[in-house]
């Protein structure tokens, strides 16, 4: 049986997959030109000020560039004969194999992602505003912060050593209730174990699906939901680490059972055994190093994210952290910053070691 | 048999195995020996025919009953497929899965007699002082006795075996077909067994089928078997790498 391989035969599926992905990356090229058009002619407001950024990015003309961009799409797709295949068949695959060889300066779609990247920085460059000379010329107020940092005062090494003692022991309570449950869910989640049967697949869209969702969700908005729910304090850390580890953790404890060797599988499956006792004999040894060594390493993200969840109230070092920040209490923020700095050197060291040992 | 992607993999197989048979199959890389294999306990699908295992149709059962019939059906690997971090003891044992109680067997528990049994099975492949070994502790032509040794654990009628040597020293492959030639001599049971090698089918098959493309080319004793016979399974650029005679 041949694969499609003729234009002719290509699908209308695919034709308009390719149509689509050339239509928005024209348009975002085209809305890209004409931002930098603006840009450059130096248009003023009605203050006399130089238009920002965001000024111009209201001007674009939108709804044109759509429709041009359509217009091109569509007379790429039908003048392929004469100008090459277009960026979406080279992002689907499909270039004919005789175009393919060619050097990216003799043809269009090389000389488009090239225009395209150009255009992406330079657009970049005026919307996140970069200005390196105030970068370079205006240090002197920062300079307060580091020589702060630089001096740490010990009023606050007391208080800070205790709450990094429940720093350590928020991130570790959170990934511990997050291994059973992401130990679970890991088997539903992995493609190789799911192929077999219609309810094992619509277990792997579903669970994967909500782990993405949850995983998306930054700890942050985890930890204002949670500080909502049970009150401000580490508990409120733990839940919002906790949520996330098992979303993070599913993904790794599964991307690892799908490169497992099927070979033990398919030997235990040929003795008789039930599902069950294939996953435990034929799954489980082959995956258990690399699930502990992921979870220290778990272990290790989550002392970090912890600092920042405690700006919000979440509990631990974060939470004596943010007022002192907010006051410029600075030899005090660099106390805080380098026990944060020493413990996740020390967990970094440690974490390492263990999975050195384990693997 | 049809893989997706849709390459095909077997075609217009018709083959009838007697009980007692040691039955080799012979073929190029990829001319669809370990998909035969593995049609047969249903470690793959067939697309399309059926198979029959001891009057019951294979391919028509599922769940428990597909799970008893494998457990006559006992299979030994290329890549023998041992469970690495386990014991050799409990590799053996994981050959008794199918009539084992669920949860004490999900704790890595069997009964004593058992236990028994696996250290049976493993001094009759000559391994009974290396129970308590990790199995990846073994050396490969160890690993294929332990896996041999699961195999009769699972005290089946026949046995599968996916190029049982070909991943082994040369001089570690009659130590491991010997032990096999013993379970079809001595116990009766049938093997189906892959092979490479023209000197071990010569050595130990009583019949010997030869696939080419995924179809069946020749049926017959080894002794019929001559230089022809390999130029048209393996193709006229081939010569057999040995002396067997031809």
């Amino acid at each position: 049986m041949a694969a499609p391989t003729s234009s002719a035969g290509r699908s209308w599926m695919q034709r308009s997959r390719i149509l689509a992905i050339d239509w928005a990356l024209i348009v975002i090229a085209w809305m890209m030109a004409e931002f930098l058009l603006l840009a450059f002619t130096g248009r003023r407001g009605p203050t006399g000020m130089l238009l920002t950024a965001e000024q111009i990015l209201d001007l674009v003309h939108y709804w044109v560039a759509a429709a041009g961009g359509l217009v091109l799409a569509v007379a790429w797709t039908l003048l392929e004969r004469v100008v090459g295949a277009s960026p979406g068949r080279s992002l689907t695959g499909s270039v004919p194999a005789d175009e393919k060889e060619l050097p990216w300066t003799q043809t269009l779609r090389g000389w488009f992602a090239a225009v395209f990247i150009e255009l992406t920085f330079f657009t970049g460059w005026l919307i996140t505003e970069l200005e390196l000379v105030t970068f370079l010329t205006k240090f002197g107020k920062a300079a307060d912060i580091v020589r702060g940092l630089a001096h740490p005062s010990a009023s606050v090494l007391h208080e800070g050593l205790i709450l990094l003692v429940q720093t350590i022991f928020l991130a570790f309570m959170a990934t511990a209730f997050a291994i059973p449950i992401a130990f679970v869910l890991s088997f539903p989640s992995a493609r190789n174990l799911t192929r077999g049967s219609a309810p094992a697949r619509i277990g792997y869209l579903v669970s994967r699906t909500v782990m993405n969702f949850v995983r998306a969700v930054e700890p942050l908005v985890w930890a204002l939901i949670f500080i909502s729910w049970v009150g401000i304090g580490p508990f409120a850390g733990v839940l919002a680490l906790w949520v996330h580890s098992v979303a993070a953790l599913t993904k790794l404890y599964s991307e690892q059972i799908e490169s497992i060797d099927p070979g033990p599988m398919d030997a235990i499956t040929a003795t008789g055994a039930s599902t069950l006792q294939v996953l435990r004999y034929g799954v489980v040894p082959q995956v258990i190093p690399p699930f502990l060594s992921f979870t220290i390493y778990r272990w290790d993200i989550n002392v970090r994210m912890s600092t920042i969840i405690g700006f919000v109230g979440g509990g631990g070092i974060g939470y004596i952290l943010k007022p002192r920040v907010d006051l410029g209490e600075w030899g005090e923020v660099g106390t805080l910053v380098l026990l944060i700095a020493a413990t996740v050197w020390v967990m970094d060291i440690l974490s390492a070691k263990i999975r050195e040992r384990i693997v | 048999m049809v893989y997706p992607g849709g390459v095909r993999a077997l075609a217009g197989i018709d083959l009838e195995v007697r009980d007692g048979e040691f039955l080799a199959v012979l073929g190029l890389s990829g001319s669809g020996k370990s998909t035969l294999l593995r049609c047969i306990n249903r470690l793959i699908n067939p697309t399309e025919g059926r198979v029959f295992i001891f009057g019951r149709e294979a391919t028509a059962l599922r769940g428990a009953e597909l799970r008893a019939l494998r457990r006559q059906v006992a299979m030994i690997f290329q890549q023998f497929n041992l469970v690495k971090r386990h014991t050799v003891l409990a590799n053996v044992l994981s050959g008794a899965l199918g009539r084992s109680a669920l949860l004490p067997s999900l704790a890595l528990s069997f009964p004593a007699e058992e236990q028994q049994r696996a250290l049976g099975c493993l001094d009759r492949v000559g391994l009974g002082d290396r129970a308590a070994s990790r199995a990846d502790a073994l050396s490969g032509g160890q690993q294929q006795r332990v896996a041999i040794a699961r195999a009769l654990m699972q005290e089946p009628q026949l046995i599968l075996a996916d190029e049982p040597v070909a991943s082994l020293d040369p001089a570690l492959r009659h130590s491991v077909m010997r032990h096999i030639e013993v379970l079809n001599r001595d116990e009766g049971l049938t093997v189906l067994c892959s092979l490479h090698d023209i000197d071990l089918v010569a050595r130990y098959a009583t019949r010997l089928v030869a696939l080419r493309g995924g179809r069946l080319v020749w049926d017959g004793t080894p002794g019929e078997f001559d230089r022809s016979t390999f130029k048209e399974i393996y193709g006229e650029e081939a010569e057999p790498a040995s002396s067997m005679g031809l």
